[in-house]
This record gives structure tokens, sequence and C-alpha cells, in this order.
């Protein structure tokens, strides 16, 4: 059949006639065909180079086209060769721009990087007639390698374009430029600039909106490039020209040009308190701004802009526009104090995400010290505690907890507001301990005062009884007990007797004041201030864990979201499902820009984001709130996988976000049979061992199918690979004492080599070690103390997760070529049946040992070993991606008319050398897998001899 | 071409909107408002002005009408049922479902009033069976020639902005309109559009508001002061109105804080909402939007019955029209009945008529008034002589409703400073995005429009105008003409053809010579279209072409205007050489140009200078030596033929005028070295 099909194929070229249709048809069977050897292919290759010199034909040269994309998609060593050809003239230089449009996609598909196209076929591509053709190539600009000042003429020049996408196109084009370039000709930054000002005004929404971005990034470099003196009033005036674009009808642009507003960078307080204002202020009256010759812009076009965006009807402008102002605060007093009047008011504001940016806006100026107390309207802060939002009420409370109030009669009002709060919602009581305990330690002389006028209702009453049913009791004696820790000096005195009765609730203050200080370290303080009122704490132990605690009090209670889309898991809270979405949906295309510019840094950013988040979920789940805390986690995971994962570097940090997530989801699900078991009894051990078998598969996978982690990022993996370990020593039922004792010694030790040198090991990890070595010395490991693995635990707290280094994911893609449940492979039942295997490896080095695991049932399993010198024969070899062909033998076929096995690839972790997998001839360690398991349909060959 | 504009109505007051615009001999009228303020002829527009003969289905074609407030739409039953127009009319769907109500309403207090019937209920339904309902953003096409189109424009529940085209003359009327949203509504939203006219409301012609945000918090603190303290708070409103806004605003107050004390309505409402409701979504604000898509909870079981609604005499409710009201009520409807008046505990009360004019609101309003507990919150603008008015004008403390009765009044007062209406900056804005070429005030107060109207033409440059009313406005309109084009000049447009430049344009500090700075800024032509010219043949159709087909077309050559001039150059002769005239042989005449050349090449910064042997050339100039005693470009008489000089002759293109005026004085200047 080959042989027939080229001896025609070349009979027709000797002739110098195109190949038919016909013909190419046939070489096309012989390309889709995976029996057929490479040399033939080669030769189809010749001929199809042959045939594309001789014929002009449009239908033809879009066949081959075709023919060719397959061929190099289907055969990775021949795609160079295949690509030269779709980049030859006879196609690009063809008259038709569908067939060169077809072809440049056909080559954008197949290779990921690099593709050279020389700058004058770019420009020549561009310069004709055909619009979509335009569009295309300027849209893929940046895959094609064409020099950056060509580029700059191509976008500058279709800014001009009749048609509006192009000039869309074109001002996107622009900004990547000088996000990704290098420009210090003012000519040319001028130039840009002025032509995205022009375009402010286009008819078309999405090129206003594209402009909007253009000034801003280029408005940027124009001050950076502009000399000293000038500088100030240049970012000034483009400031306000992007100012001028927030009163445009289209939502699109409202929100770009808010986000942009707050890009902007330093701006002088005259203009940025005209943007609080409709009214133009008197300093800025006929101040005209001019910063390049033409482009004048009085100062007045930004009055109101915040005012506006506020007030818009639409929450995401009103969320973007409060994002904006928390970037500006910092530089102006005055202009925070005017921003928070209108902060405050936009506590009223119906959509509970935009209070939440507001109140945010407020912890951020309370972090950034901005926040002046007096001139917040206490009330209708304090109304905010009784918000029916949870999350509301928790934000607000950690302003409060930064917050120092100058006056008495303030601090009271904070004290009754979060005493109201705890009354209206009982629920809240561990985090409104919290807060007070952290008030007064603020406010050490308020709180003494307080606990005086108060302290008649702390008193027992009639027979010597406290009111022990009495929250509001328990709220004061926290409040009480906080004084002697506080940050003021000389604050008074607490009579002494409070402490003692604060002994009496030591299970709930406790409980509520975990973050600070254990449960035996607070009973020792209270009774040791409960003895002597004058108390020096110089030797006590909490002041040293407070004032770490303290040192990092802004970061941990910045539960703060730093992008409107990372808002989007709050809103899961209160409001619907819908809303939710759209926030999502108008998230991503505000952010959409920058992550498509696959700004490494600026994923990070959002990943750690989401660490901090899970850091406060954790506390939750501490707290026992376990199934908030899960749904939390299940949010962020669906915000995770919304990003981007395209861009280079990216796939990595993301998988293993995810990755993360998922362990501490199943963590959290396990920590909380922790909790179960304290409080009642009755749940089944397989459950829990269910629950147990899902954490070690994901913290395996977190283990070992990542590279690239920095020594810390490892070192907080291990730990959560001990919490593991530590918790399932807990559990009796389950543990496996001498296995998992060994594990935990062997992560120990890990552990160890890894901090060498480096930084101070956690609290847990030096506990566990001690604990470990207490279990070895005491007796050979054959008394089991659930108990003291149980108190382990207490000592265990989630470190956030900070990823700095760009992890890559290993993972593999099998796939078996023409196999389903309608074509199945052939075999012949006891003989071994050939799967031919398509495998693609991702960051997998040569060093590691892979398995394929075929299996029928559980007992018909079979493993096979992948040759590294296979691994390394593939044809896109690089080091990252490593794709090649294996058939791989299954010998355990049943006497069966067809089955079903399933396949995947595993690699062999030598990390966790302890002999828990037995199959014989298999790989003696743990093998995660790096693929889902596919399915192989497999039918007897009844028609054995009609094939041969 | 030119756009007439006929105001009748509203021209520097507030009161009977009614503008009729001429556009390409069409006659548009926009709005058939009635002024509230009079009872007599004054009341309606003078309709005699647009057609002396009453036939006015031949003099308009078209009645637009923007919202339901009488003075836009308060005259259109007289217009249509006793002037006779029969032509179509168009306004929004809530409009048309909501205004028979307003107009049922009025009619019927003019009829208690006892002021002469101008139209009856039957004109009213006749009349609205005339209109023809519009969507928004639905282009209508009225005609061949005419098109409309519909804007969101705030305001209250189905007001809008409308667009007119005819031909290549377009306009917008805004009606009234709200540029800041609020809780129920909108702000208006309208494309960028290329206008020859913008007529615009100008209520607040001067004012600035502040955020609404003030307001709401002002408006809930007092509410919730009053009720926190047990008191109980009356909200007397029209049904249409304010009353949806301050509904949705205490609704999500009681929400967030949980608040417990009710909300009553005087009214039980089965609610036929279910009918207007998918027709009203459109029309609210982003949250009520929202709110729809996901509560899903306006399934009305039983509500067909509109006769409920009229319980206690209350002849005019509407709440049930608005799909967030109708939310409102759902969560939280109380129906009210007058036991409850006086029942204990804190309450918040919606109760019609606004402005306390009589009605249910005055009933309760006496039984609440004396206590200092309770809280009575009026609209900012109350009609002078209704109990709102007075209590706004100071606060009283007594009342006399009647001979007999006296109200004792000790209760709070809340005034409210809500308006649909946008401000000042709004309308610069919604001007500024616009861009129309013309713009005209309506709908205000004179003094406010003559200050807006300058702002208008000294800060954006758009011509604008207020006139009072009958007054007829004439402003040009554009007029677009067809031309063919011919293929060179379409193939040529097809391909892009940018230019860069590094200068702007011609700096005026280079001609002023002291700021001697030249800007050199990269910028981006594209001469595409630049490169056409526009041929228009007598009796044939226009038509675009290419510049380089131009000579071809009409068979003509190339002209180019040259200029020449002769003039001595000053010689210094070192050596005896008999006349300078008659001894210039072609080789002197080289070195004479070599020289000039030097000297020129010394002298002169920019140009190329090229010695072409016996002529010299700098761009376009050329110089050479001129032997001929009559040269015609020589100035006869002014220069002494002597032989210490010698002619050039010089010409160039108009292009290079400058440089050669450089050129030759240069040559003035100097002196020629000959050996």
């Amino acid at each position: 059949m080959e042989v027939h099909v080229m001896n025609s194929v070349q009979q027709s070229l000797d002739n110098n006639q195109s190949l038919s249709c016909q013909a190419l048809a046939s070489l096309r069977s012989l390309v889709i065909n995976p029996t057929t050897s490479d040399s033939t292919l080669s030769s189809v290759l010749d001929a199809l180079t042959r045939s594309l010199q001789l014929s002009r034909d449009s239908v033809i040269l879009y066949h081959t086209l075709k023919l060719l994309t397959d061929l190099a998609a289907r055969r990775p060593h021949l795609s160079p060769f295949a690509l030269d050809l779709l980049r030859s003239d006879s196609l690009f230089s063809s008259a038709s721009p569908r067939l060169v449009g077809e072809s440049l996609s056909a080559l954008l598909s197949l290779t990921s990087t690099g593709n050279d196209i020389d700058a004058a076929r770019f420009v020549s591509l561009c310069l004709g007639p055909s619009v979509s053709l335009r569009l295309c190539l300027l849209r893929n600009a940046e895959k094609l390698v064409v020099r950056e000042s060509v580029l700059l003429a191509v976008f500058l020049g279709f800014t001009r374009d009749p048609f509006p996408y192009v000039r869309k196109e074109a001002l996107d084009g622009l900004v990547k430029l000088c996000k990704n370039g290098d420009f210090d000709d003012r000519d040319v930054i001028e130039g840009c600039y002025c032509r995205a000002v022009e375009l402010l005004r286009d008819t078309e929404n999405y090129v206003r909106s594209a402009a909007v971005h253009a000034v801003c990034e280029w408005g940027k470099l124009l001050v950076i490039s502009s000399q000293d003196g000038n500088k100030q009033d240049l970012s000034d005036a483009v400031f306000i020209q992007l100012g001028g674009m927030v009163r445009d009808m289209s939502i699109e642009v409202r929100l770009e040009a808010f986000g942009a507003l707050g890009k902007i960078g330093l701006i002088s307080e005259d203009i940025l308190l005209q943007t609080l204002c409709k009214k133009v202020l008197g300093t800025n009256k006929d101040k005209i701004y001019k910063p390049i010759e033409g482009l004048d812009i009085p100062a007045s076009a930004v009055a109101g802009a915040f005012i506006h965006g506020l007030e818009d009807e639409f929450s995401e402008v009103r969320m973007s526009a409060c994002f904006s102002l928390r970037t500006l605060i910092v530089f102006s007093l005055q202009f925070a104090c005017e921003a928070l009047k209108l902060m405050m008011d936009m506590l009223n504001d119906d959509s509970m995400i935009v209070r939440l940016q507001a109140l945010d806006t407020v912890h951020h100026m309370a972090t950034t010290d901005h926040l002046k107390v007096e001139k917040i309207d206490m009330h209708r802060f304090l109304s905010t505690l009784v918000d029916n939002s949870s999350v509301i009420r928790s934000v607000t409370r950690k302003i409060l907890r930064l917050a120092k109030l100058p006056q008495f009669k303030l601090f009271k009002l904070c004290i009754d507001g979060l005493l109201g709060n705890l009354e209206t919602y009982p629920q809240d009581e561990v985090d409104v301990f919290s807060a007070l305990f952290h008030i007064g330690r603020n406010h050490g002389k308020f709180t003494v005062h307080i606990i005086e006028e108060a302290s008649p209702e702390l008193e027992p009453t009639c027979g010597g009884k406290l009111g022990f049913d009495s929250t509001r009791v328990a709220a004061f004696l926290v409040l009480a007990i906080s004084a002697p820790l506080s940050h003021e000096k000389d604050v008074g005195d607490i009579p002494p007797r409070i402490f003692s009765y604060a002994v009496t609730w030591i299970g709930r203050i406790s409980y509520a004041l975990s973050d600070i200080m254990n449960q035996e370290m607070l009973l020792a303080y209270l009774s040791k201030c409960s003895r002597s009122s004058a108390i020096s704490l110089v030797d006590f132990k909490i002041k040293e864990t407070l004032l770490t605690v303290e040192g990092d009090a802004p970061i941990n209670l910045c539960s703060t979201v730093d992008s409107p889309v990372g808002m989007a898991w709050k809103n899961s809270g209160g409001t619907s499902d819908f809303h939710h979405k759209i926030q999502l949906g108008i998230g991503k295309s505000v952010v959409h820009a920058e992550y498509e510019l696959g700004e490494h840094s600026e994923l990070r950013k959002d990943v750690n984001l989401i660490f901090k988040k899970v850091k406060d979920f954790w506390s939750l789940v501490q707290l026992g709130c376990t199934n908030e805390a899960l749904k939390g986690i299940r949010v962020c995971k669906e915000e995770v996988a919304s990003f981007n994962k395209e861009s280079a570097g990216c796939a990595g940090a993301v998988a293993f976000t995810l990755q993360y997530l998922r362990v501490i989801e199943k963590l959290a699900a396990v920590w909380e049979y922790r909790r179960l078991t304290k409080t009642f009894h009755p749940y089944r051990v397989e459950n829990l061992e269910l629950r147990f078998a899902k954490l070690d598969r994901r913290l395996r996978e977190i283990r070992n199918r990542f590279i690239g982690l920095t020594k810390g990022e490892e070192l907080q993996i291990l730990e959560l690979l001990l919490v593991a370990w530590v918790l399932r020593l807990s559990k009796m039922e389950i543990c496996c004492y001498d296995t998992t004792i060994k594990l935990l010694s062997s992560t120990v030790a890990h552990a160890e080599f890894l901090h060498e040198g480096s930084t101070e090991p956690s609290n847990f990890m030096v506990e566990v070690k001690k604990s470990l070595h207490d279990v070895g010395s005491s007796s050979s490991g054959s008394t089991y103390k659930p108990l003291l693995f149980e108190k382990l635990l207490d000592s265990f707290s989630l470190q956030q997760f900070v990823l700095c280094g760009t992890p890559r994911y290993i993972h593999a893609e099998l796939k078996v070529p023409g196999n389903d449940s309608e074509n199945p492979l052939p075999f012949i039942p006891g003989l071994p049946a050939s799967i031919p295997l398509a495998i693609t490896l991702h960051n997998v080095s040569t060093e590691s040992r892979c398995w394929l695991r075929i299996s029928m049932s559980e007992e018909s399993t079979q493993f096979v070993f992948l040759d590294s010198n296979l691994i390394c024969s593939g044809n896109r070899s690089s080091n990252v991606v490593r794709e090649f062909t294996f058939v791989a033998p299954f010998y355990l076929t049943p006497k069966a008319i067809s089955f079903t096995s399933s396949v995947s690839l595993g690699i062999e972790c030598f990390s966790e050398n302890v002999d828990r997998v037995k199959v014989s001839g298999g790989p003696k360690c743990e093998l995660p897998y790096l693929c889902p398991e596919k399915q192989i349909f497999l039918c007897k060959s009844s028609e054995r001899s009609a094939f041969i | 071409m030119a756009i007439d504009c006929l105001v009748l109505g509203a021209g520097q007051e507030v009161g009977k909107s009614c503008v009729v615009v001429s556009i390409n001999g069409k006659r548009i009228m926009f709005d058939c408002g009635m002024h509230m303020g009079y009872t007599d002829s004054r009341r309606y527009p003078d309709f005699s002005l647009i057609s002396k003969t009453g036939d006015f289905d031949n003099a308009l074609t078209c009645v637009i009408v923007t919202h339901f407030h009488l003075d836009h739409i308060g005259a259109l039953p007289y217009f249509t049922e006793v002037c006779g127009y029969k032509g179509p009319i168009y306004m929004t769907y809530p409009t048309k479902a909501l205004a028979p109500l307003m107009l049922e309403d009025y009619r019927k207090n003019m009829d208690r009033r006892g002021e002469g019937e101008q139209f009856t209920a039957e004109h009213i339904a006749e009349c609205m069976k005339k209109v023809i309902p519009v969507d928004l953003k639905q282009t209508v096409q009225v005609d061949k020639d005419l098109q409309i189109r519909a804007y969101y424009a705030g305001h209250v529940i189905g007001a809008a902005m409308f667009y007119a085209k005819v031909g290549d003359a377009a306009m917008v009327y805004t009606g009234d309109y709200n540029m800041t949203p609020d809780r129920h509504l909108g702000a208006a939203q309208i494309d960028r559009l290329q206008l020859d006219l913008l007529i615009t409301e100008s209520t607040y012609a001067t004012t600035i508001r502040d955020s609404r945000y003030g307001r709401e918090r002002e408006f809930l603190k007092a509410v919730h002061n009053c009720v926190a303290a047990g008191g109980k708070v009356l909200i007397p409103t029209f049904a249409l109105g304010r009353a949806q806004e301050l509904c949705i605003l205490l609704e999500d107050y009681w929400e967030r804080m949980n608040l417990k004390i009710p909300i009553y309505f005087s009214a039980g409402l089965t609610i036929q909402a279910n009918m207007y409701y998918k027709m009203l979504i459109n029309w609210t604000s982003q949250k009520i939007k929202e709110t729809y898509a996901t509560r899903n909870a306006f399934d009305f079981k039983n509500g067909t019955n509109l006769a409920e609604i009229m319980i206690n005499g209350f002849h005019q409710f509407t709440y049930f029209l608005d799909p967030a009201i109708a939310k409102f009520l759902l969560l939280r409807i109380r129906n009210f009945d007058r036991s409850m008046i006086n029942a204990p505990g804190p309450c918040v009360l919606f109760a019609t008529p606004g402005m306390i004019v009589g009605g249910f609101s005055l009933e309760v309003f006496m039984q609440w008034a004396p206590s200092e507990n309770n809280l009575v919150t009026l609209p900012g603008y109350c009609v002078a002589g209704t109990i709102g008015h007075k209590l706004m004008s100071g606060k009283p403390t007594k009342i006399d409703l009647d001979k007999d009765t006296q109200i004792d009044v000790r209760c709070q007062i809340h005034q409210l400073s809500f308006s649909p209406h946008t401000d000042a900056k709004g309308i610069m804005d919604l001007v500024k995005f616009l861009s129309p070429k013309h713009a005209i005030l309506v709908h205000g107060e004179k003094p406010k429009m003559a200050t807006l109207k300058e702002r208008i033409q000294s800060e954006l440059g758009i011509q604008c105008y207020c006139p009072a009313n009958n007054e007829t406005v004439t402003i040009p309109s554009t007029h677009y003409v067809k031309a063919d084009a011919s293929d060179t000049f379409i193939r040529s447009c097809l391909n892009p053809n940018f230019k860069f430049s590094t200068c702007s344009s011609v700096d005026k500090s280079y001609l002023d010579s002291n700021g001697s700075k030249a800007i050199s800024r990269l910028s981006v032509s594209d001469d595409r279209v630049s490169e056409g010219i526009l041929v228009v043949g007598k009796g044939k159709k226009a038509k675009v072409i290419h510049q380089d087909e131009l000579l071809n077309t009409f068979g003509e050559k190339k002209h180019e205007i040259q200029f020449a001039y002769c003039f001595p150059m000053h010689m210094n002769r070192t050596e005896n050489i008999p006349s300078a005239s008659d001894l210039l042989c072609s080789l002197d005449r080289c070195t004479l140009i070599s020289r000039l050349s030097t000297i020129l090449s010394n002298e002169l910064s920019e140009g190329n200078i090229l010695d072409l042997g016996e002529q010299l050339q700098v761009e376009s100039f050329r110089a050479s030596v001129c032997l001929s005693d009559n040269c015609p470009h020589r100035l006869s008489g002014s220069f002494q033929n002597n032989s210490e000089s010698v002619f050039f002759c010089c010409c160039w293109a108009v292009a290079d005028e400058k440089l050669a005026w450089k050129i030759i004085s240069i040559m003035k200047g100097s002196t020629l070295q000959t050996t």
C-alpha cells in the first residue's frame, strides 16, 4: 500500500504535475497511520515540498497545509521540516489571505515559542489587505519573534487603522511592548503616549478601554523617563488624563480607568483631594497641565473622580475604586482622612463585597498608620459589628485590633460595640475575645479604667457565686487580663482577684487566645497575676511569645486580598452563586491582561495571597469550624484553577498551589476527627482510615511531584508530613505503630538535614524531635502513648506558606492512539498483548525511575519499567518535555473475549523507602502516579486468520 | 439643510416639556407635557404654532414621550383626543404601562377640584391605544427616513433619552435624566454618537451635588435613631418616585443590621407584578437585576386581582409594578390598617399620598405628630399649601387643618434631599461625552441656564442655546454626499499606508525665532484617505479618485509654479580682467559656481548643496550665472551693471521658498573672490 501510493505520487511529480486532491488524500492516510515508517514519511514530505513548488491552486495548497499540520503534530521528530515548509514562500506568499492565515495559525499551534518569521515578511503580511490576517498577526506578535523596533512601528501605525479591532490590538500590543521593552527615546514615548491619549476619544468602547490601559502604561514610562524636576507634574497630568475617563458610559472603560488610577503612583495632594470633590477646588481652578505640547489638560477634569466611582451603579466599579483608593492613601494624610469619610459611607453599600473592600481599605489605612480614628464616625463604623455577614464583622474586628483610640469615650464605644456583637452573634465569641484582648493591650489605661467601672458586674453576686453564665462577664475578664501585658507603661492595677475569676473561664479564654498562648501558659500567667498585683513580667515567658506575635501582627491580620478577583471567595459567604460567578468573570476581564503577560511575579503574589488565606482557614479548623474552612479552601481551589496556566513557569506554581490546597483540605478533614474524639466517640474507623489514605496520597504527590522547591518550602511540606504521621500515631485504631514511627523518624531526619545552617526549626518540629527521642529512649518502642502524640499536635500551627521558588510540576500524559471501546486492541488469550502508548513526560529527569502500572483488577496488576534510555530518545527531548512512544507488553491476558485494563504511569520515589508496597517485579518504593488512569480496551482477535 | 427647533414648553422654565424639531423634512414632537402651576390655557403647550389649520397629522411625523411624569405627558390625551392628532406616538414599555395611571389620577384630581374637564377616562384609554411601545436600544424605523432609538435615562422607571436620525442629521433629546445611579435605578447610559444637536434638561444647571451616600446616611440615621428609641416613622410618599428607592434602602439596612422592627405598607397587596415583571427588570439598576436572576422569588401565585390593591381608598398604588418593591414586599410584607395606627412599639410606615396632602398619610400624621418620639420624613420638594410645605418652612408647633381641627406637632421632621435629576457636572459630563455640534438647554431656570450655557461654550467649545417658550432655534445640520470611488482609490485604501514623522507640525516657536526649541515627537499618520480627491462633475455623480489618477482623468498636464529671480552678486577681482560681462567663459562660470558653493556650504546649515558645473542646486533651488542683459527675471533698473558684480539667475519651487530667500540673502551679503 505504502509503496503503491508513493509510486503514484512520484509519478505525477515526475511529470511536473502537482498532486491531485486524491493523491493528497491517500498521502493523508499514510500520515495518520501510526505504523507508517519514518522513511516513508520523509518521502511524503519531499513529495509535498515538490508539489508545493508546482501548484498554485489554493484548494490543493489548503489540503497540503492540513497534511503538513497533521504530519507535524503526529510525528514530532519530523515537525521541524514540516514547519520549514509551512514557513516557505509558497504558503505564506499565497494570494489567499485565508490560506496565509491558516498556515500562520498552524505555525502558532505547532510551536510554542520562537517562530522566527522575518520582520520583512511580518510587516508585509500586516500591510496586506486582509483585516483578519492583520488582527491575527498583531495578536500573536509576541509569539513570532519580531524585533521590537519593527513591532513598535507596526503597532503605532495600526493605531490609525480604520478597523476598531485592529486599533485595539495595536494598543494592546503597545502596552505589552511598553511593559517588556526598554525605551529611552523620549520621542517614541511621547509619540505613543499622545497616540493613546488621542484614542481615549474613540467611538468604540473596547478601543477606549485599551487606550486607557495604554495611557496608563506609557504615561508611567513617560514619568520615569523625564527629568527630575518635571516628574511630579507629569505624573499628575497622566493621572488627570485617566481621571477624565471615569465618567465614560461604558463600564469596561470605567473599570479600566479606576484600575489605572491606582497604578500611577506619586500624585500631588491637590490633585488627590480634587478626586474626592466634585466642585473644583480653589487651588486647582485654572490650573492647566501641559505634559506634552498640545496635550493641555485642566486639573478640573479629575474632579470628583472617586466620588463618581464610589457611587457607580456597578459593584465591580465601586470595588475597583475602593481598591485604587487604597493604593493612593499613602501619599497624603489629608487625602487619607477624606477617603476615610467616604469609606465610612461605603459601609452602607448594598453589595457585601463592596462593603468588604471598603473595610479592607480602612484596614489597609490602619496597617499603614494612616488611620486617624478621631475622624471616624465611630457609630457608623461600629454598626458593622452587628452586620449580618460574619466576614464583615470579622474584618471590622481586625481593624479594631489595630486601632489606637485617643479618647476614653471612643474606647468605651468600641468595647460596647464588641459586647453588642457578642450579644447578637454568640458564635463570634472566640474572635471577639481575641479582639478584646488585643484592644486591651493597646489601651492599658483605658482598660483599667473601664474595669473599675464594670467591677460591680464582675463581682460575685449572692452567695459568692460568679455570674458564670454571662458571656459579658467573660468578655470583661478577657479585657481585664490583657492589662498587665499592655504596651503602655504604668497602666495601673487590675485587682488580683479578677485574675482568679478569669481562671474559672480558662477553657473558653484560652481557646480564644490560642494564637497568643496556650492553656498552660495562660494558667501560669493568671495564677501569677492573681497572687500579686505588682507583676514583673520580665522573666515571664509569655512576653516573648507575645512579642513575636505582635511583630507579625499586621501580616497575620491582613487576610486582605490584593486583587478584586481574590475577593470572590468571600462572596460565597453571603451573596449568591450567581453573583459570585459574575464577580469572577469580571475580575478575570480586569486582570486578564496582566495575567496574559505571564508575569510570574504577579502570579506569585496571587498564589501567596492564597497561602495567606489558607493559614487563616487553618485557624478556623483549629477552632473547630472545619466545614467553613473546607468551604473556603474549596473556593480557593476554584480560584486557583482559574489562574492562567499558559505562560511559562506558571503551570508549576498553579499546580503546586492546588496540590497544597488539597493537602490542607484532607488534613483538615482528618483533623476534625481529632476533635470529634474529644467530644463524642462513635465514628467509623474505616472512614477515618479512608481519610488518612487520601491525605497520604495527596502528601505523597506534593512531595514527589514537584521539583525546584526551595529549602524553606520543602521544609514546610515536611512539616505537613510530620503532622500527618503524628495524627496517625494519635489514633491507635489505625496507626501501624512501627511503620509510622519509622516514617516519622526518617522525615524528621530529612528535615534536620534541610535545616542545617538555615532557619530555626518550628516549635512543632522541635517538639516532635524531642518526643521522638523520648519514645526511642524510654522503651524499645513497645509502649504506645497516643496521648503523647495527641498533645504534640497542640503545638502545631500552620505556618504561612510563602512561595518564592518556581516549582515545576512533574506530570505525564498517556495516550493509547486510536483505542476506544469501539476500536479495541486485539489480543490472544494467554499470550502477552502489546499496548502502544504515546507518552509525554513533563519535568521528569532522566535519573528518575518510571513505571507503568497496568492492571485489570487488584490481583492482576503488572508493572513495566520504562528504560531511561528510552525516555532520552524521545523526540521533543527538551529537558522539560519528553515525548515518545512505547509499546508495553501486558502478560496477564485473561481467557475472555474482551476486557479492559487501566494504565497509569508512576515515578518511583526513594525518599520513602519503607517497604509498604510489595509486588514482585515491581517498584521497590512508593509510586506516586503522574497521570490519571487510562482505560484500555482489548478484544480477542477472532479474525486472526483473516489478518494473516 | 438645517434643524429647526421650536420650543413649545419648558423653555427657560420647568413644566410642560414640549419641543418640536424639524429635521430634514421630518417633524418630531418630543414630550407633550402640561404645566402644573397653571389652570388656564397656559397649562398646555401652544399647539397652534405647529399647524395653523390644526392638521397635526400632516404637520408631525411622530410624537415621542420620554417618561410618565405629567410635565412630560400630561397634555398628550388632550393633544390626541381633543386636538385630533392621530399619528404615531412612541414611548417605552414601562412608560406606556404607568402613564395611564398617572393621567387617570390627574384627571380625577382635576375633576375633584371642579375644574373643567379637559379630557375623560375614555380619552386616556383611546390615547394609549395609539402608543407604540419601544424597548431600550431598539432602533425603530418610523418611516423611510426617520429612525429613533431609546437609551436608558435613569430618573424614573421607564425614562429614556431618544435618539433621532433623519438622513445624515442626528440628534438626541434627553428628557429628564440622572447621571448618578441610586439604589433603584441605574445611571443614564448612551453610546458615543455623532450628533448635530443635543437637547438636554438643565434642572440643576449650576448645582453640584455631593455623594448620595451622605444623604442615605442621614436618612438611615434618622430612621434608626427613631425606631431604636421606640418611635414610629411615617414616610409619606407618592407611589412612584422616591418610594422605591427608600424602600430598598431601608430593606437593605434592615437585613444588614438584623433589625426586626416591622415596616408596613398602607395597603394589602396581592401582586400583579408578574405581568409587568419581565418588562421592567431591564429598567432597574445592576443590583436589582441580579437579585432577580438569583432569587427568582417572584413567582406570584394568585396575583391577577388589581382591585384588591385599592384598599383603604388608595387610588394610586403602584409599588406592585416594580420588581424591586415586589421583592421587598415579599420579604417583609405587612398589611397595615387603621387599627394598627395606635398599636404600641416602633414601626416604619410607608403611606400615600406624599407631601401629606390628605388621605391615609394625613390620617396617620394626625395620630403620630403629637409625640416627640415619632419621625416624619418629607421629600425634598413640597408644593406650597400642603402640610408638607408647612412642616418644612420652619418648625411649627401647631398646624391648623381646617377651622375645627388643629394638629399638635411635636414629632421630629427629616427632610430628604434625594433628587432624580442630574446635577451640573452630570450635564457637562454628558455633553462632553456626546460632543454634539450644538446643544440646546431646556427644563431649567433662566439665569442658571445662562451660566451653564456659558460653561458649555467656553469649556467644551460647543455652540449652545437656551430658547424661551415659542422660540425657534435653527442650526445647520450635517449633509453627506454619496460618492463613487475609483478602483485605484479603493485599492490604496485597503492597504495601510502609515507614515511616521518626527515633527508634529510647523511650530510657531520656530517662526517666532525666539523659541529655538524645535519639538520633535514621533507621530504617525495614515494617508490612505487623504490621498483621495473628490471630483464633482456637473450632472455627474460625485466620485473619489486617487490623487495619481487626477491628471489622467482630466487629460491635463501637471503644472508647477516656479519662482525666478536674477540679481547681481558682488565680486572682488584681484586681477585685471577687461570686462565682467563678456569674458565669462564657461570655465570661469564653473569657478564662480564652485566658489559660490563653498560660500554657501559655510553659511547654510540645511539643504544638500550640489555643484553641477555651471549650475548650483540646493533642493529645488538652482542658480546659474546670467549673461543676458535682458533677463526677464531681472528687476530692471534696480541694479547697476558694474564690473564689480556678476548676475546670477535663480529659480526655485514653491516648497523651498524660505530656503531660497535664505540663500539669496547669503549670496547678496557675501563677496565672490575671483582670481
